[in-house]
């Protein structure tokens, strides 16, 4: 027995031994919050950063580890990373750090790359400066399997299906199938509160924050009530919408793009994909951008701004589109060979943010670290409004209060559709 | 008769917990992609595919994380034992000043949530040039592993009459090799069980792994974040090589846990 055990001790020190074995050699160390999915990281490193001349080091990560380890790395004056890439919301904490530098050198590098302007300004964060590159964007938009179209209500079109018709859509649905199949991402790591945010209250009221608790928000929750009754139940427990679809669970559903394009690409023929719903304003609808910054005291700054400058070349742009559903935030023209699904989610995207009754709404603006309670004040007003049946107005009136708090605390005025403000943005 | 048959179906019960969802996983992980999404879902296998599991290898890094976890994992047992068990023993067999404040002290470095002390403890790693090492990791594991391997073997020691101990210092030994000859090899079960203990404390923790390191992950800090946003067929098999190599390492080990609850060598 004592030979079994000194034989574990003997494997215990091989094993210190192995970890002596260190060597690395300069590189760009890439970090992000984007391509987490472990299929994503693998297609980064091996088809989108191919072509890069030098080599790069792509480790993504969730969001509170990345906070943490910038951060970290600026307090400790030792910085290993060179290059962060991140959605709009990831940066105010890096920023009120003093964890990033500038980037306008790199910016001014770049004239001839014909960003969206909308873009460009995202990515000095309401300040003087270029903290961010823009990178890549992304939206939320609809698809349905094709066996649903025929119970479309008469004179109805997907293209441009109001909120009413999208409820009276489930409530065929259910009569010819007995099932409920409207689908929405409200599980633990679903994308739900940006449905409310982005989708549903600017649709139904021109605003997510001012007018949070205002009578037209009264009626907005209880029509989504009443579209709730022909909704899947097993909602709460989907955080993916391709999943459902693919199983046939759900034939109508709304999610973010990337977690659709599973779903489109291997089954084109048996899905279309379209904009979201109008409502009385108009279509809602939220663009998801990503950027890159570099930090402060970067090991190998001149690689970094060199793999900016190849993440943002029109075909690796287009690269990135094919291979891990982002869209291009350069002008471009998308080429005619794009996958059969990719297309189709490029044709919604395109039709949602062309349409005359687009209203676009960006992702909040100034929440820095308080971005998460406020996608709680959403969460929490959906699942007490629509889960547990509460009166509307009593919910809305407390969460409003937690609303105000919010933006009382960061002190963040209103960013589009709310009309803008001096001082923070006022819940009405 | 009847005790005995409530006794089984216990048996039978608890060991169908334990391995039915291995079973879907390991099932699952095994299907190709369209199996995965059908619904409902067949018990047995579908259609075998190795597809997303041979993934798995292809990916970068893997082999890299798979060897990091090892390394830390060893490390983290080697360390918590040699540091865990004298602790106990001292506890077991001495009387001193402090010695219950110590036993709750011990307890104490689980009462912090790691999340807490996350920028201090990265930015301290950092200076002291052990972040993103193996050995770093170790230690935040160890001391999370501590607790445990010192109040395990402080019971152990104490379950092993000090008289046997006594007896061998009469017969000539000296305390070490009391220790060693007399007291060791009845402590061994028990000792694999503090092993155990901090090797799987280490294998499944993710965020000093994932916070502490960069280059050097370990396979769950690696693997568990991907895993969470990715599609469902990577979930499966993703879960399948996350547990396969903690199930072997408790199988190599299982005979000294046997020992320990009472069950004759086998």
């Amino acid at each position: 027995m004592r030979k079994k055990w000194i034989g574990f001790s003997l494997v215990g020190g091989l094993l210190v031994a192995l970890a002596a074995v260190v060597a690395q050699q300069p590189s760009v160390l890439f970090v992000s919050t984007q391509f987490t999915p472990i299929e994503e990281a693998q297609r980064m490193r091996q088809v989108i950063l191919k072509d890069f001349s030098g080599r790069v080091e792509f480790i993504p990560e969730d969001n509170a580890p990345f906070t943490n380890r910038i951060l970290s790395e600026a307090r400790a004056g030792k910085v290993n990373v060179s290059l962060v890439g991140g959605l709009h919301g990831d940066f105010p904490p890096l920023i009120s750090a003093g964890a990033l530098e500038p980037v306008d050198d790199v910016m001014a590098q770049l004239k001839d790359r014909k960003f969206s302007p909308t873009f460009v300004n995202l990515g000095k964060m309401g300040t003087g400066n270029q903290y961010y590159i823009p990178w890549m964007q992304a939206t939320y938009i609809m698809v349905a399997n094709k066996q649903a179209l025929q119970y479309l209500p008469a004179g109805a079109n997907v293209n441009t299906l109001t909120y009413s018709q999208l409820r009276e859509w489930g409530a065929n649905l259910q009569k010819a199938t007995g099932k409920r199949l409207l689908g929405f991402p409200a599980g633990p790591r679903g994308l739900m509160h940006r449905f409310t945010q982005g989708y549903l209250y600017p649709s139904y009221t021109k605003s997510a924050v001012s007018k949070f608790r205002s009578d037209e928000a009264h009626r907005m929750w209880s029509e989504f009530k009443a579209l709730w009754q022909y909704v899947n139940p097993q909602s709460t427990t989907y955080d993916f919408m391709q999943e459902p679809l693919l199983a046939g669970e759900v034939w109508v559903a709304w999610d973010h793009i990337a977690r659709l394009r599973d779903g489109l690409n291997q089954k084109p023929n048996d899905f279309v994909a379209f904009p979201a719903p109008i409502g009385p304003y108009g279509r809602g609808f939220m663009p998801v951008l990503a950027g890159l910054a570099i930090p402060k005291n970067a090991p190998n700054r001149a690689g970094a701004v060199a793999l900016i400058e190849y993440l943002t070349r029109p075909e690796v742009q287009l690269t990135t589109l094919v291979e891990n559903g982002f869209f291009p935030v350069i002008q471009t023209k998308l080429p005619d060979n794009l996958p059969q699904g990719t297309r189709m989610g490029a044709d919604a995207i395109a039709r949602q943010a062309q349409s005359n009754v687009a209203l676009p709404s960006l992702l909040p603006v100034g929440l820095g670290a308080k971005g998460g309670e406020y996608n709680k004040v959403f969460q929490d007003t959906f699942a007490r409004i629509i889960l547990r049946g509460e009166d509307i107005r009593r919910v809305l009136d407390a969460e409003a209060a937690n609303l105000r708090r919010v933006m009382n605390d960061t002190k963040a005025p209103c960013w589009s559709p709310d009309p803008a403000s001096n001082g923070p943005c006022p819940v009405n | 008769m009847n005790a005995r048959l409530v006794y089984l179906t216990l048996a039978v019960l608890l060991a169908l917990w334990v391995l039915v969802p291995i079973f879907l996983i390991a099932t699952l992980a095994f299907s190709d992609r369209a199996s995965v999404f059908a619904w409902p879902k067949g018990i047995l296998p579908q259609q075998f595919s190795l597809e997303t599991i041979s993934f798995f290898f292809g990916v970068e890094g893997v082999g890299k994380a798979i060897r990091n976890s090892f390394l830390v994992a060893g490390l983290t047992l080697v360390l918590a034992v040699l540091l865990g068990a004298p602790a106990g023993y001292a506890l077991a067999r001495y009387r001193f000043a402090g010695a219950d404040a110590y036993r709750v002290l011990i307890l104490m470095t689980r009462a912090f949530p790691l999340a807490i002390l996350a920028i201090p403890l990265a930015v301290r790693f950092i200076n002291l040039g052990l972040y993103d090492t193996a050995l770093g990791v170790a230690l935040v594991h160890t001391a999370l592993a501590l607790p445990f391997a010192v109040l395990v073997t402080s019971s152990l020691f104490l379950g092993i009459p000090k008289e046997l101990e006594e007896a061998a210092w009469t017969l000539g030994c000296t305390r070490v090799q009391a220790f060693l000859k007399v007291v060791l090899p009845l402590a061994l079960p028990g000792l694999a069980a503090t092993a155990i203990f901090a090797f799987v404390i280490s294998w499944n923790e993710v965020f000093a792994a994932t916070l502490l390191t960069l280059r050097e992950r370990t396979l769950p800090a690696f693997l568990l974040t991907a895993l969470n946003d990715s599609p469902l067929p990577f979930r499966f098999a993703g879960g399948f090589f996350l547990i396969v190599p903690a199930l072997v390492f408790i199988f190599v080990i299982r005979r000294y846990l046997f020992t320990l609850w009472g069950i004759a060598n086998r």
